[in-house]
């Protein structure tokens, strides 16, 4: 992590804060102009895959009625859901887009999101033993952790958690390593997964059972419709989340290093932990904007469409102050997330590289 | 029945695991919305009709409410819902016209004075236009003309003449059979609102007599007094409206308690507009009522939502403690915040609040 004073600490917050105040005090039209849109958006790529699946026995809709779907579910799970979740719109005052109140279409349930993503992880980020995100307790990816031989094959295990990504995150609150290891007990658990089963049962009813028995002549192909679509969504989100946190140069740190840390101290770990891609404005949609997972670490409930914007202000402060920020394009910080899983498949001593991360 | 109810419950509870909201009806309105304002299911949405000025600060909207609105009595109001800029707005406002305009032609209006300095009544001034689309709640209110008719005596302050105007309308479309009598308080006689409306009343209807008094013409203002009280004929066996500011009504209010009014007899409406919120240390705090929970706290201002709220012995959901997960956001029913990180003071208005980063300035009131 690099090293900053306290007196550089607190220009870092001060600069970083004069970003956001220019942001908060222009909020307005545009804002709530663009996520109207995207929830419009959202409606029509669901309706359309809803209304096209049952005719998907056609090649070409099935294809075109799967894309829809999938689409939609990615629009409305990054752009919306994530970010209106983060309270990136509670301003306008729209229960319909108030982050306590919203429920996504994912199996995770809002409750459970906003305790282990918007509290754990936002507050935590990339502190090794606290923040649970950090390789979903599946994954070895820092030095940190000691080599297991089960970590051999564990490029299969990103592969399942990737296709099965809702799910996992579904049941991130479970702390199933923690059962696993006599630390807590599944009795504890019972509220959350009275909660989950309720979300989790509710999709796969939607998308499982309900479209597929009003479509039945024709159920098979909706149901695989549907499965594919959920399927587009999950290899999607996973593959961005994993560039935004887990690329080569993406720092981690340690309990003491966080601990009783300034704001100043906490917008560096947000910074360095963090990590861009670059493309085009479709692409920065379709990841709800987390291809700026940088600018939405340091300000995760400014509305994300704003991040471009922001990112210019971010480099400049981050080049004052002698900050890595860590961007490249997806192909490239993709690659160095699969480099990483595959390196800390090995004990240090294969790998014969020096602990990087 | 019983198969009708059955089946719009089970139908509801599709709709909740296919749309992921408690409001299925939420899923399609950003789409009609956009197609038809008027289509939208959330709320009711109306079509302004008309907009015509009564005074030079005062202007009457006629709204055409949706169809399924549920209607209103004389001397109710309802809530209004608006956009500005980005920021989705609730205000109260009295229905100025009578329900037989609704129920024989689908129409409503309200008439709303601009408040210096007001968002909204300046924003419903000089940005709403003929065709515009606005939302509404159904009516409210328990500010009612009497059931059993009796002698009325209505006291009005300035723009607090709106309900007055349609429960006097109300009452001689169904020829009350009682005297009447209206004391109506404004500053200058420019400031009449419903002018033409008041004296036609008075002309056809010999058992309504209106007093129009003028506060502001001399150099010292002439407010109600002991005289306007003693011109009312059998005061005692009235039953007394107020509606109007402050100061109008705790002046009444006293005077008509010394006259051994009873409270029963004593109906008002309040009709005071909070004054716009300033930034200085001195108006911080206040009590903060947690309504969900049954409790009130005194604030002096050292402390936020939360801390308060977890002294008072309530757990309300929280997170990271300065303002970034917004684990902590919840209801705020009435009154105004300040947020610490910004300086910014909140609406007066129901909205979303971060607990663990808002101060009180002045009594609040939270959903938790």
């Amino acid at each position: 992590m690099n090293t900053l004073n306290e007196q550089q600490l607190n220009e870092l917050q001060k600069d970083l804060d004069t970003i956001r105040d220019e942001v908060l005090a222009d909020l307005g039209e545009r804002d709530a102009n663009h996520i109207r849109s995207m929830v419009r958006l959202h409606r029509k790529l669901e309706i359309g895959g809803r209304v096209l699946m049952p005719f998907g026995f056609i090649p070409p809709v099935f294809l075109a009625a799967t894309a829809s779907l999938g689409l939609a579910k990615i629009l409305e799970n990054m752009e919306i859901g994530h970010n209106v979740m983060h309270g990136q719109y509670d301003w306008m005052n729209d229960p319909s887009l108030n982050s306590q109140t919203y429920e996504w279409d994912t199996a995770c349930s809002s409750e459970s999101w906003r305790r282990t993503h918007n509290f754990e992880h936002h507050t935590y980020t990339n502190v090794i033993g606290k923040d649970r995100d950090y390789g979903y307790a599946v994954l070895r990816l820092s030095n940190d952790e000691p080599w297991r031989p089960r970590h051999t094959f564990q490029i299969l295990n990103y592969a399942a958690l990737s296709i099965l990504f809702q799910w996992g995150v579904a049941l991130h609150e479970l702390e199933a390593e923690k059962l696993s290891h006599g630390k807590s007990h599944l009795k504890e658990k019972r509220p959350f997964l009275k909660l989950a089963a309720k979300k989790a049962g509710r999709q796969a009813f939607k998308d499982y059972v309900f479209f597929p028995v009003l479509t039945l002549p024709v159920a098979p192909i909706v149901l695989a419709g549907n499965a594919v679509a959920n399927l587009i969504r999950n290899l999607w989100s996973s593959t961005v989340i994993f560039c935004g946190h887990f690329t080569q140069d993406a720092e981690t740190f340690t309990e003491e290093q966080a601990e009783g840390e300034s704001k100043g101290h906490w917008y560096l770990r947000q910074l360095t932990g963090s990590s861009n891609f670059t493309g085009g404005k479709w692409l920065h949609i379709m990841s709800g904007h987390l291809s700026f997972q940088i600018e939405h670490h340091v300000f995760p409930d400014l509305p994300a469409h704003r991040y471009p914007e922001i990112s210019e202000k971010v480099q400049k402060v981050c080049q004052k102050h002698g900050i890595h920020y860590n961007t490249g394009s997806f192909g490239k910080q993709y690659g160095t997330v699969l480099k990483r899983i595959l390196r800390h498949s090995l004990p240090e001593r294969i790998t014969r590289r020096p602990a990087v991360a | 029945m019983l198969a009708k109810i059955t089946q719009s419950k089970t139908l509801h509870w599709l709709g909740r695991q296919l749309s992921n909201s408690e409001d299925p009806r939420a899923f399609f309105d950003p789409l009609t919305a956009a197609m038809n304002p008027m289509w939208v299911q959330q709320y009711t949405p109306a079509r302004v009709e008309r907009i015509t000025a009564e005074t030079a600060d005062t202007k009457t909207f006629e709204l055409r409410p949706a169809n399924r609105w549920g209607g209103f009595k004389a001397g109710q109001h309802l809530n209004i819902r608006i956009d500005i800029q980005g920021v989705r707005r609730t205000r109260t406002f009295s229905l100025s016209s009578s329900p037989a305009l609704w129920e024989s032609r689908g129409l409503i209006t309200l008439t709303i004075k601009r408040l210096p300095g007001g968002l909204v009544t300046n924003w419903l001034h000089d940005d709403l236009k003929a065709g515009d689309v606005i939302g509404l709640t159904e009516a409210f209110g328990d500010f009612l003309i009497p059931v059993e008719k009796k002698p009325v005596l209505f006291i009005a302050g300035g723009s607090g003449i709106t309900p007055i105007l349609s429960q006097l309308e109300t009452m001689a479309l169904g020829n009350y059979p009682e005297p009447v009598t209206l004391l109506y308080y404004v500053r200058t006689p420019n400031d009449v609102i419903g002018k033409e409306k008041l004296a036609a009343l008075a002309a056809r209807h010999p058992d309504f007599s209106l007093d129009v008094i003028t506060t502001h013409e001399s150099s010292t203002p002439r407010y109600l007094n002991d005289h306007d009280l003693d011109s009312i004929p059998n005061l005692a066996a009235r039953e007394i409206y107020l509606c109007g500011p402050k100061g109008l009504m705790d002046l009444a209010t006293e005077k008509l308690r010394q006259r051994d009014i009873k409270a029963e007899q004593l109906h008002s409406t309040f009709f005071a507009p909070p004054a716009p919120a300033q930034i200085s240390s001195s108006d911080i705090g206040g009590q903060v009522t947690f309504s969900a929970s049954n409790l009130s706290v005194d604030s002096i201002g050292d402390a936020n939502l939360l801390e308060m709220a977890e002294a008072a012995g309530l757990t309300p959901q929280h997170g990271c403690r300065m303002g970034i997960c917004h684990q902590c956001t919840c209801t705020k029913t009435s009154g105004t915040v300040v947020n610490r990180l910004t300086g910014q003071v909140s609406g007066p208005g129901s909205e979303s609040v971060q607990l663990c980063i808002s101060i009180p300035q002045g009594p609040v009131a939270l959903d938790i």
